[in-house]
């Protein structure tokens, strides 16, 4: 006899969950292989389940779920209050990149008229002329923020 | 002879419904102290392994409460946890059998057997399965899970659950008939 699903499924599950039969259902159940293999696994899975339930190993400490749950909360409330700081760092670092590839050609001639003026055989050397254009300032300037900004944004992203 | 129409294990409480949305410590305790054994229960017979079970366990919750999830009430956070936990068991086993998507037919890791308790024929018949099946089971017949519930716990179309879970009943019946339970036991 093979079993087949059954309407009274439903019930029957019901049933053996609560252990309450109606006379009806329970003449069904022993007269239904599908019903009566039901009832037999609802109930050897209640049985083990009370018995799993009450095994004697402690629960994991929940202090430390809680705690560690807390730390990854802040961590990501960190990381939101300082996205925007982030978003400063690369929009600086951009636009030191842009500026400074917009000024490449310039600033080398500047770099090598600087250094072809300067006179290395003189005891006192005269700071070329050069070296007093604010282009050149402002553009070195920038490098060296942006490189600054560059390094604590990655600084901050390995953190 | 199995104890027959026991009253189920309650992990469901409805004190916590009535409690702030935001879950705090007390909150998130409560919960824990109500669902931790019924859902370490599963995880173990799912997985076969106590140490597991309980870093599973451990996972879970702490999803859960990372995802910032509040849910209505305490059945609605406990229905949550359930599907947390059964991802982080197919996780377990697809790392497992990497060459396979689909859900190992029984799970044979070293210290399975030792570790599942045996004690009782059901973890002996239940170790038999498909770790698929046994989550499928449990979930329906010990939490009471709806079909749509199950189907979303284990990523299956819902429609295929009612024939999959009477296969799976089969299978368990089967199990538990060769270990001398025969469902023509009187039941109440
Ligand atoms: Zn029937």
């Amino acid at each position: 006899m093979t079993a087949k699903p059954c309407s009274h499924e439903e019930a029957v599950t019901a049933a053996a969950r609560s252990g309450d039969w109606s006379p009806e259902l329970k003449a069904h159940r022993d007269g239904c292989l599908t019903c009566a293999e039901l009832t037999l696994v609802v109930a050897a899975l209640a049985a083990d389940a009370e018995e799993l339930v009450a095994i004697h190993a402690p629960l994991p400490d929940p202090a430390p779920i809680w705690l560690r749950a807390q730390l990854a909360s802040r961590e990501r409330d960190y990381r939101r209050a300082t996205s925007a700081i982030v978003w400063v760092q690369r929009a600086a670092v951009a636009v030191t990149l842009a500026v400074g590839l917009a000024f490449v050609p310039g600033l080398w001639n500047l770099v090598k008229g600087a250094f072809t003026s300067l006179d290395l055989s003189s005891p006192v050397a005269d700071l070329p002329r050069a070296a007093g254009s604010p282009l050149l300032v402002i553009v070195v300037s920038m490098l060296v923020l942006g490189g600054l900004a560059l390094w604590e944004l990655t600084a901050a992203q390995e953190n | 002879m199995i104890p027959m129409a026991l009253t189920l294990p309650r992990t469901l409480t409805t004190d916590l419904a009535g409690r702030a949305v935001t879950m705090d410590e007390a909150a998130f305790r409560h919960l824990y102290d109500r669902t931790a054994r019924p859902l370490r229960a599963y995880l173990m017979r799912s997985c076969g392994d106590l140490a597991l079970a309980d870093d599973l366990l451990q996972e879970a919750y702490l999803r859960m409460l990372r995802s910032g999830f509040e849910g209505e009430d305490d059945d609605h956070r406990k229905n949550y946890l359930y599907r947390i936990a059964t991802n982080l068991l197919r996780d377990h086993f697809r790392r497992k059998r990497p060459e396979s998507d689909e859900v190992p037919e029984r799970d044979e890791s070293p210290g399975h057997d030792e570790a599942v308790h045996l004690r009782s024929d059901v973890g002996g018949a239940m170790a038999e399965l498909a770790p698929r099946d046994r989550q499928m089971l449990w979930l329906a017949y010990v939490e009471g899970a709806s079909h749509q519930e199950i189907a979303k716990a284990l990523g299956l179309r819902s429609a295929s659950i009612r024939s999959m879970l009477f296969r799976a009943r089969q299978r368990l019946a089967k199990q538990l008939q060769a270990r001398g339970l025969r469902p023509e036991l009187e039941v109440s």
